[in-house]
């Protein structure tokens, strides 16, 4: 049976960010919001790499590799002083994320998949006027792991 | 003898797309009634490659209708303008110019929800 750890990883963080109070609904990879559906978080793919361009070793090509992805979270609100509010989000994100124990033990850091880990990369911020004042932070994370091709 | 844009081109505009609307500014009592322009546009906001759909609110008026009712320039900002049942305040304006000086043309006030949820 497949067990994709990258799949389960984004399905694990779409979780997370749903239970932030504050957040009315989460979407993943969805790029059309309307304004009533706001406060929203939006969790991106984002992009997957391993270190294997060098590895020119004649190991197996199905072996575990060790393959770390940047999933993106944005998050979007509509509110007449946007500074606090996307500040509360973006504190409330990290921590949930990092702290995260089926994420952080289960999955990336003590699990069988071994190796792992989860950083904070940093976040980038919007700012624009739409019926409000309309702000936009979008989180960077970074999570190592095994992949283990037998598990695809 | 200069054409007068006021008379000839804004008066026949707002008689035909104005509504009437009130506003309210700061440091002073009472409510003034005036004729606006409803120019509320569907507006998005592109953020990290994720389109948010909503509305860009406005409204035009004219620069004479406002300075004969007592409203000068500095005191747009932060007004409560309602019309067409809401209620907005004014975030910032800018002035439209008329070929007869932009003292008799018109000001479009970009808006903000006063209630938001």
């Amino acid at each position: 049976m497949a067990d994709d750890v990258r799949e389960r990883i984004l399905v694990r963080l779409g979780e997370i960010v749903a239970t932030m109070p504050s957040i009315k609904q989460v979407f993943r990879n969805y790029v059309d919001l309307t304004e009533d559906q706001l406060p929203a978080a939006t969790v991106l793919d984002g992009d997957e790499e391993t270190e294997d361009r060098t590895d020119a070793t004649q190991r197996p090509p199905n072996r575990p590799t060790l393959a770390h992805m940047t999933p993106e979270i944005i998050i979007f609100k509509l509110a007449p002083q946007v500074g606090p509010d996307i500040s509360t989000l973006r504190s409330e994100l990290i921590k949930l994320v990092l702290y995260d124990t089926e994420l952080n033990q289960q999955i990336v850091k003590t699990g069988r998949y071994g190796n792992g880990t989860i950083r904070y990369l940093g976040c980038q911020t919007d700012l624009g006027w739409e019926r409000s004042m309309f702000g936009a932070l979008k989180a960077n994370f970074l999570i190592k792991y095994t992949l283990r091709p037998d598990d695809l | 003898m200069a054409i007068d844009y006021s008379a000839l081109l804004y008066d026949p505009i707002y008689a035909e797309l104005g509504v009437p609307a009130t506003m309210i500014v700061q440091g002073t009592a009472g409510e003034v009634e005036l004729t606006v322009i409803d120019d509320t546009r569907s507006k998005m906001q592109a953020s990290a490659g994720v389109d948010v759909r909503s509305v860009g609110p406005g409204a035009f008026a004219r620069i004479p209708e406002l300075t004969a009712k007592g409203i000068a320039r500095q005191l747009y900002q932060g007004a409560v303008l309602t019309f067409n049942g809401r209620n907005w305040t004014v975030r910032s304006y800018e002035i439209r110019g008329s070929p007869n000086g932009e003292d008799l043309g018109e000001v479009r006030f970009f808006l903000m929800a006063v209630e938001f949820q």
